[in-house]
């Protein structure tokens, strides 16, 4: 059975962070226990060392070394030990400082390695320095993530969206939908580009904002922006209350862009739009910006359209109000396409094949 | 064998006994017929007119230069690379492995090179490593790169020396080692002291000629070395009456010393007399009575004593310095305390001739030409050689990747060090 160890510099729980790259990690390990028999163990970094299991899936928190209090700049060298005896190793946030200290242990290890960028850091070493051609593979997890790091790694590269979970994520046709509903799932960031959606939220629609407040003069400007119109925010929406968002909207948008609304630049923006994925997964339409990899989410038009311009999000918006768009079975459609290309069983199968292809002489004995 | 030494100096650039007992050992091992490259650094000197063919001195020094900046940047910079990374001298050094494909690696002194990048090489590669340990150079390393960037080299702890087999010249240099830099060795050590070259031995010259006691010592003329003992103690004997001198051989602070010298009006019994060649101070030590060797504690063992012992000159050493272990008090030599007191005490006994000079002169060289005689001694490292050498997987070397790892770890050390 293959070892694998998941190399990460914070776990998904409020001791450490709660973010998408955090959760993606956990998702990723589940799909791959789906879909074949594999032995995991996830490697973290925190304050204090302690283990604990996580629906099934060892997690090893490491003593933080770095002086910095960063999360993805945290670093243990206790990596030398805990990953002997493992096949394979996948470095997530390989960009970050923690990635870049990573890397070099574990290929001192001799241990085969997959790298993922999820955002955290673009460390000059790893990307100008060509650190990532120490990896044996690079995961992107979008072809807009894969374009990012392409022109500094020349060995194998898989690209895989998701994984979502579906079994959790799906319609539930016994729940009436409100097609006046229009749903944003979003940390309270500029660069998520909610004022957009307020801004061209047209009379007769009603927009949920859920998601908690990470910057409160956004969020101030967003609360003067709604005056008047059908906004409301929601900030602790758990998993079970953004489900029933999911399947009770009518609507979904991400409006992530790379120019907030204070002229600033933002790198990287939206390396995986997992949010739309969840909506659609659950039923609902989605229009996205075309911004990062949000366009590749949406490939069928009758379910799911771009918007680059306030004038198109205002135009898209109008179809959807007069019922123009989305077309008959969209929400079907949008269900089916999730659980065919981003669904845990599509996404852990194909992820298996190419942790094989970079251990083939351990997957050819065991 | 094929037998890649590593050391950071080769004569003529020379501090000590260290890089001196290096290059004779790979001459005598050459001499054995074994295959021998030398990997060291440059010499701003004009090179020895017979050094060999097999020294390659294409590695870069960062330190033991007589000129270091105040600047505390600039300082740290230097630091950092003389214990921990040099990239040129990982890439020099794998370059070696791969075209020398030694048997062995022979690992002397790595402070200056950036030694924990080249031992963690080393480990890259699995080629079978030996060190050879004359001084604390394991807790050196250690004392000056902070621990996050020991953690990219593994090289915390012990780790570092895991696979290597372990040459000490003392146990007290093993304790110390321990002690400052909490290394251990887990594999064990092979303890093989400090020698004595018996060939072109002269016979001893008759002690307290013409009522005269002569002492000498030879080193590095520093306060560590006890020189300012041997000022006071040698103005009290002068104070007392009694005949002798003192010659003094080495660099270092000798313009202090002279003033000392002058200060304490035993300028006329102790004399500055500079360096000379191992060779020639060899057959210097059968002129005289006494070796004075009261150096620090942690003097790691002390080639010097032996060498003077073995040639007649009896050795006034420190009590727990690392010879110490190998010579007897009261019959190859004479052991005090370190202060002017004992110091005054024990070489009065010489000039009052309160000891069978000629007895401990001959027990002395008895020792250095037979358990610590250098063909003994080689005897010794040659077999601790052929027993950690073995074939290894050459293949691991010739990873392309290689390059890239270390100028990984080099850079992000730079990074974590300096931002």
């Amino acid at each position: 059975m293959l070892r694998v160890a998941h190399l990460t510099p914070a776990y998904f729980s409020d001791l450490s962070v709660v973010g998408g790259g955090e959760r993606y990690v956990y998702y990723l390990a589940h799909a791959l226990r789906q879909a074949t028999e594999i032995d995991q163990t996830v490697f973290s970094i925190g304050a204090t060392a302690r283990s604990f299991n996580q629906e099934g899936i060892p997690v090893k928190v490491l003593r933080n070394e770095s002086p910095s209090p960063e999360p993805m700049e945290g670093f243990s060298s206790a990596l030398w030990t805990q990953l002997k005896g493992f096949d394979l190793v996948h470095v997530h946030q390989s960009l970050s400082l923690f990635g870049t200290y990573s890397t070099p242990i574990v290929r001192s290890l001799g241990i085969p390695m997959v790298g993922t960028d999820l955002g955290g850091g673009e460390n000059a070493l790893m990307l100008q320095g060509r650190g990532l051609e120490l990896f044996g593979g690079i995961l992107s997890i979008s072809r807009y993530a894969h374009s990012l790091v392409d022109g500094y790694f020349s060995g194998p590269h898989e690209i895989l969206v998701g994984p979502v979970d579906t079994d959790r994520f799906c319609p539930d046709e016994t729940i009436p939908r409100d097609r006046k509903t229009v749903l944003c799932v979003s940390r309270i960031l500029p660069h998520k580009g909610i004022d957009r959606v307020i801004k061209a939220l047209p009379d007769g629609l009603r927009l949920i904002i859920a998601g908690r407040v990470y910057d409160q003069h956004y969020y101030g400007l967003l609360k003067e922006m709604a005056a008047g119109k059908d906004v409301s925010f929601e900030h602790d929406a758990d998993d079970d209350r953004l489900l029933r968002l999911y399947r009770t909207a009518g609507l979904f948008i991400q409006a992530s862009t790379a120019l907030d609304i204070y002229g600033r630049v933002i790198g990287k923006p939206e390396l995986m739009g997992l949010t739309s994925l969840e909506a659609m997964a659950c039923g609902l339409p989605a229009a996205v910006a075309d911004t990062g990899s949000l366009p590749e989410l949406v490939p069928d038009p009758r379910f799911g359209r771009i918007f680059s311009s306030h004038e198109e999000l205002v135009g898209l918006l109008t179809d959807y109000s007069y019922g123009i768009w989305p077309a008959p079975g969209a929400s079907a459609l949008a269900c089916r396409h999730v659980v065919a290309n981003h669904g845990m069983a599509a996404i852990g199968s194909r992820l298996a094949a190419f942790y094989a292809s970079l251990v083939p002489e351990k997957t050819a004995t065991s | 064998m094929r037998i890649l030494f590593l050391n950071n100096l080769f004569p003529p650039l020379v501090i000590g006994g260290y890089e001196i007992a290096c290059a004779n050992v790979a001459r005598a091992l050459a001499g054995r017929g074994h295959d021998i490259r030398l990997l060291t650094t440059w010499s701003h000197l004009p090179l020895l007119a017979d050094q060999p063919a097999w020294v390659d001195r294409s590695l870069d020094l960062q330190w033991f230069i007589p000129h270091l900046s105040p600047e505390p940047k600039v300082q740290e910079r230097a630091i950092h690379a003389s214990f921990c990374t040099i990239y040129p001298n990982t890439l020099r050094l794998l370059q070696v492995v791969r075209e020398f494909r030694p048997d062995i690696v022979y690992v002397w002194n790595v402070a200056g090179i950036g030694g924990v990048a080249l031992l963690d090489l080393l480990n890259q590669v699995k080629v079978p490593w030996a060190i050879h340990l004359m001084d604390r150079i394991p807790a050196e390393l250690k004392a000056h790169v902070p621990p996050t960037i020991l953690g990219l080299f593994n090289a915390q702890g012990a780790e570092l020396y895991a696979t290597a087999r372990i040459i000490s010249m003392s146990q007290h240099l093993v304790d110390e080692i321990e002690q400052v830099g909490h290394i251990g060795f887990p594999q064990g050590v092979d303890l093989i002291p400090g020698w004595a070259d018996e060939t072109d031995a002269l016979p001893h010259e008759p002690y307290l000629r013409d009522g005269e006691a002569r002492f000498v010592t030879a080193g590095t003329v520093r306060p560590h070395k006890g020189i300012d003992l041997i000022l006071q103690a040698s103005s009290a004997l002068k104070m007392s009456g009694r005949e002798f001198k003192v010659d003094i051989y080495g660099d270092g602070e000798i313009q202090r010393y002279v003033d000392m010298a002058r200060t304490l009006q035993v300028d006329d019994r102790v004399s500055f007399k500079g360096s000379r060649r191992q060779p020639e101070l060899l057959k210097l030590y059968a002129e005289y009575d006494c070796f004075l060797f009261p150096t620090w504690e942690r003097e790691p063992f002390g080639f010097t004593p032996v060498e003077a012992a073995a040639r007649g000159a009896i050795p006034i050493m420190t009590r727990n310095c690392g010879a110490s272990e190998r010579l007897v008090d009261g019959v190859h030599c004479l052991k005090i305390e370190r202060n002017v007191e004992d110091l005054i005490e024990a070489m009065t006994m010489i000039t009052d001739r309160h000891v069978d000079l000629e007895a401990m002169g001959q027990a002395g060289h008895r020792l250095g030409t037979s358990d610590l005689s250098f063909s003994h001694s080689l005897d010794r490292v040659e077999a601790v050689l052929r027993g950690h050498a073995r074939d290894w997987q050459t293949a691991l070397a010739d990873d392309p990747k290689l390059p890239l790892l270390a100028f990984l770890k080099h850079n992000l050390s730079l990074a974590l060090r300096f931002g």
